[in-house]
């Protein structure tokens, strides 16, 4: 008997979550992809993955050897 | 199942009969409301009275579900790939693995970066966690720890302490977090502090913003917030339906949300304060292993044993590309974006670690290295390396040059080679 109250209590609360996820507002997906492309691009250029960096300014390049021959 | 032993969420009076008792957060007719057990079942006969059964509330859910696809689907003019042909390709990318770190005894399951940009720390098997300076490739600190399944690491973004997980061997479901000191002599493994405590192995864990709090998934289906001083619980998170197998913090300073994702095949959203689930996405075809949001905070990644990694935009409510190819069979276990947003890097099962271009769909490049599985990729906080860890129980450390001075350095390097050699014979001669 209790098992079923809490079913029922179960799917009343499924019932008024997805009341609240059809309620929620949306965007045009062309707006959204446009505005994720637009932080892409003003982003790339810092970004060391995209666009490489010298290795000279690259903290995790081996360390020249000057300094072990001299 | 899964978190019946774990309902109760605050403590207080009930805002049905004034009595104090755990209490449970509760939606009547879209105002949030918190009711002790009792009233929660005398809620759902009156229900019953009203004429509502079992099946009729089952069917009003179908139909909401019905509604909800309709809403997603009215608002999908075009596919992110079509928006993304006016982007430039990426130039060929020279991403390579530069630096291997060996150490672990045992299967590596975990790693996460400093916000220092130097410095990882690892969890392995072998019960131990490892603090590596990716530099120089040394041992900060090795820290053993009495149980062998230590999940998850994570550093704090303030003062250094580390966090680490206790699995599900044993009696620890607990997350212990450790301050970390420059002291080596110190005995770091008696300073642990046990913080959160779920009913099930604790799948993930992060840092808030404040590193006041700590936030933790579960294989009790449930996730939560906690206060880090005094190990209280501060909110917990109802409404997976299996494990929790992972969780992301939304990257603003100002933000009040995380996504988890889990068993369930299911990627909810969360608002951290009221603990409501906002959005709940479901189109995986098997367990998430992994969820990570995109830069900007308006969208996220998952990556799944389905094969696939999914991205899907917080504003539009819905998948927006699917990022997956024939040859690709093996489950992806854990992914991260780059600074940029424009890659996204997930390790597979199958050893490799795919790059993929985010917004034309494609995939850019592909990592080997690892002999096993690789169970988690993180980008350095500056963007500049890829940390991966495997169960091959090493780390590698990827990063791109650019070609031009490729050559150049290895051309220098080729100088001093021949000069040292020729240094090494004129001594020997002498």
């Amino acid at each position: 008997m209790s098992n079923n109250m809490a079913k029922i209590a179960d799917a009343r609360k499924t019932v008024e979550q997805l009341k609240l996820e059809v309620n929620i507002e949306r965007m045009m997906v062309s707006k959204a992809a446009a505005e994720l492309m637009a932080y892409c691009e003003a982003h790339a250029k810092e970004d060391p993955l995209v666009t490489p960096v010298p290795s000279s300014e690259n903290p995790f390049r081996e360390k020249k050897l000057f300094c072990e021959i001299l | 199942m899964c978190d019946q032993t774990f309902m109760a969420a605050t403590f207080g009076p009930c805002d049905s009969c004034s009595k104090p008792s755990p209490l449970m957060n509760i939606y009547i007719k879209n105002e949030a409301t918190n009711y002790c057990s009792l009233c929660v079942e005398m809620m759902a006969c009156q229900g019953l009275q009203k004429g509502e059964t079992l099946e009729s509330l089952k069917r009003e859910s179908e139909t909401l579900k019905k509604k909800l696809e309709e809403e997603r689907n009215k608002l999908n003019d075009v596919e992110l790939h079509q928006v993304a042909e006016k982007v430039e390709v990426l130039s060929a990318l020279s991403i390579k693995t530069r630096r291997v770190l060996k150490g672990h005894g045992n299967k590596v399951l975990c790693m996460d970066w400093c916000k220092d940009k130097r410095r990882m720390v690892s969890s392995s098997q072998d019960g131990k966690v490892i603090v590596w300076d990716a530099f120089t490739l040394n041992k900060e600190h090795g820290v053993p720890l009495p149980c062998t399944w230590v999940l998850a690491c994570a550093y704090a973004p303030l003062r250094s302490l580390c966090l680490i997980m206790n699995g599900y061997l044993g009696l620890d479901n607990k997350c212990s977090v450790i301050p970390l000191s420059l002291d080596k002599n110190e005995n770091l493994a008696a300073k642990k502090k046990s913080v959160a405590m779920h009913t099930n192995y604790v799948s993930g864990c992060s840092f808030t913003n404040s590193d006041m709090q700590l936030l933790t998934s579960s294989g009790d289906g449930t996730c939560a917030l906690w206060d880090v001083e005094s190990g209280q619980l501060l909110q917990s998170f109802h409404g997976h339906t299996a494990d929790v197998l992972s969780l992301d913090l939304a990257p603003s300073e100002t933000g009040n949300t995380f996504v988890s994702g889990g068993c369930d095949m299911k990627a909810n959203v969360w608002d951290m304060r009221s603990g409501q689930n906002i959005q709940s996405f479901e189109s995986h075809e098997s367990d998430i292993n992994c969820v990570k949001y995109y830069p900007s905070g308006d969208a996220f990644a998952s990556a799944s044993d389905d094969a696939t990694c999914r991205f899907y935009d917080l504003r539009a409510d819905r998948e927006v590309a699917v990022y997956q190819k024939d040859s690709i069979i093996f489950g992806a276990s854990t992914c991260d974006f780059s600074l940029s947003g424009r890659l996204l890097f997930a390790g597979y099962n199958d050893y490799t670690i795919n790059v993929w271009d985010v917004l034309k769909g494609t995939r850019a490049t592909i990592l080997f290295g690892h002999e096993n599985r690789v169970s988690r990729v993180r980008v350095s906080p500056d963007g500049t390396a890829l940390g991966s860890a495997s169960w091959d129980s090493t780390l590698r450390v990827s990063w791109s040059f650019s070609t031009g001075s490729n050559y150049i350095f290895r051309f220098i390097k080729l100088l001093f080679w021949v000069n040292s050699r020729l240094v090494l014979e004129f001594t020997v001669a002498f």
